[in-house]
């Protein structure tokens, strides 16, 4: 009966790392979160598209697929330098310093987006 | 007095313009022995009253030379003088075919003797029986020789007339090589053959069939009339007997009652000859992109173009060109190396003379041409050649904003908003929190 047994253990494990998730990430981290995920949906909805349906115009595929990996870089290399478990990686690299980077990045690449885009 | 004839000598010459019924030019030379000369009465008046200007020579005579100063001094030539074995030293194969090159027309008769013309006859693929062996039928029953030959015409030919009847023939026949300049235009009977008159027996035959069929010169593959147009337009008819013109067999009755149709023939074959019918060519071609009359130079690819090529016809009775509609087959290819693109050029039933098309240009860049390349046998050969160049669309040709690509701009809209939203809230929370943590220390 071991897998009768092994599958309220594993649903027991998502409960409990989804538990511990909930309680122990602050609501910032949370929230960059939440906008990764909407960023790799967004990526797979276009990916999908393009295979689906159909690749033309490339270059429009190639620029809106490439501002969400782009942004999703960015954004990720945020949160690993705000969190303040990384503190000691990032000693030099403020919280305040991370987001202005984070920014200034995220404006280049969507002024490239845009270019590649029409 | 002076006044009056030299006003009549013009409206003479305007008279002999308006009959200049060939395309090329009304100077003929026919080179005929002088004792001969009265045999072909009929069909040398003929030509005259179809406003030719004949000269006669004798095959020996020293002049009119053929060429002057390298330039044809006639626009067409009758050699008649097929048994003539010596020429004078201007008139030899090599300066016949000197003349079709530069554009003179020739009407050439064979006999069975052999001549310097027999050899030249090779030239053109036409191959002749060994020489003595004239054509020689014994059908129909007839009274006369075996070698004068009623010889029925096809019905409908591009050359002849339509329903001429028989014509005589005596001569030599030749078979026709798969040169695809030749024109035949009379083929000897199914049961007639190639032999010795005075033999004419069964024997004679038996033996050039045991040589292995070599020597065999029998049925109605053989031609009698046979033209040939070299790729310059100029023609030249190789005529198996020169009795064919002759005013004796013009008005020998084929049956009783029915009269040869030899007289007929013979303008036929000279209108064919001199370049009065089955005379095409291009005025001009047009092309241009649909809705637009400006012709490019440069084309970008699929496009979609219009071309137009007007064509006339030589009308020999008014001695103009007229538009002509006759053409059912005329195609038009775009190439580059290959056809990319091969379409019938149809006739315009509002314009005659123009054959128009349109077609999408290929995707594909690079050096293309406009080509009319149309060889029918006894035509004129229409050829024309526009180069062009198709270019692939500008940078900014290409079209923009597709509905296909909507999923992808709301892709990157949406990343760009969501980054503002995103950072707007970051900032709020954030001077929210320095606030929270001021309230604190304080």
């Amino acid at each position: 009966m071991a897998p009768k047994s092994s599958s309220p253990a594993a649903s027991n494990v998502v409960h409990s790392l989804w538990k511990a998730y909930s309680d122990q990430t602050s609501d910032r981290l949370k929230f960059i979160d939440a906008f990764l995920v909407f960023l790799m949906l967004s990526g797979v909805a276009q990916f999908l598209y393009c295979i689906l349906i159909t690749d033309y115009p490339f270059n429009a595929f190639l620029a809106g697929f490439s501002s969400n990996v782009g942004q999703f870089v960015l954004t990720a290399s945020l949160r690993s330098q705000v969190n303040p478990e990384n503190k000691n990686e990032f000693k030099e690299v403020s919280p305040e310093r991370a987001f202005a980077d984070f920014a200034l990045g995220s404006i280049v690449l969507h002024f490239f987006v845009y270019n590649f885009l029409g | 007095m002076v006044y009056l004839r030299s006003l009549f000598l013009i409206i003479a010459g305007f008279a002999a313009g308006i009959n200049a019924k060939s395309s090329t030019g009304d100077s003929v030379l026919v080179i005929v022995e002088p004792k001969q000369q009265d045999n072909y009465n009929l069909f040398f008046s003929g030509l005259k009253e179809q406003g030719y200007d004949l000269t006669f020579r004798a095959p020996k005579a020293e002049a009119p030379a053929l060429i002057e100063y390298d330039v044809p001094a006639f626009a067409h030539v009758i050699v008649l003088a097929s048994e003539t074995k010596v020429f004078a030293r201007d008139i030899t194969p090599q300066s016949l075919v000197q003349l079709l090159a530069k554009k003179t027309n020739l009407i050439v008769a064979l006999s069975p003797k052999q001549t310097p013309l027999t050899s030249l006859a090779a030239e053109f693929s036409l191959t002749l029986p060994p020489p003595g062996t004239p054509l020689v039928s014994y059908f129909p029953a007839r009274e006369g020789p075996a070698n004068v030959i009623p010889v029925s015409v096809p019905a409908k030919h591009t050359i002849l007339s339509p329903n001429l009847h028989p014509v005589w023939f005596s001569g030599v026949p030749h078979t026709i090589g798969n040169n695809p300049l030749l024109v035949p235009i009379l083929r000897a009977p199914a049961e007639s053959f190639a032999s010795e008159t005075d033999g004419g027996s069964a024997d004679s035959l038996v033996d050039s069939a045991e040589r292995g069929g070599e020597g065999l010169w029998a049925g109605s593959q053989q031609g009698l009339v046979t033209g040939f147009q070299t790729l310059d337009g100029s023609r030249i008819t190789w005529v198996g007997g020169a009795d064919v013109f002759s005013d004796e067999y013009a008005k020998k009755e084929v049956s009783k009652g029915v009269p040869s149709g030899n007289l007929q023939f013979a303008r036929d074959v000279a209108k064919w000859t001199f370049q009065e019918t089955n005379v095409l060519r291009i005025d001009r071609t047009t092309h241009n992109r649909v809705n637009s009359t400006e012709s490019l130079d440069q084309y970008t690819t699929n496009d979609q173009i219009e071309y137009a090529a007007y064509i006339s016809k030589y009308d020999s009775k008014t001695g103009n060109w007229a538009p002509c509609t006759c053409l059912k087959d005329l195609q038009l290819e775009f190439t580059m190396l290959d056809p990319h693109i091969r379409t019938a050029l149809l006739p315009v039933a509002a314009e005659p003379g123009k054959y128009a098309t349109t077609f999408r240009a290929p995707d594909r860049h690079g050096v293309f041409k406009f080509v009319i390349n149309y060889k029918r046998k006894g035509m004129s050969f229409l050829e024309s050649s526009t180069t062009v160049a198709v270019v692939p669309p500008r940078h900014d040709g290409y079209p923009r904003f597709l509905s296909a690509a909507w999923p992808y701009y709301t892709g990157a809209i949406s990343t760009s908003v969501a980054f503002f939203l995103f950072s707007a809230v970051w900032l709020a929370s954030e001077a929210r929190e320095k606030k929270a943590k001021g309230h604190k220390a304080e």
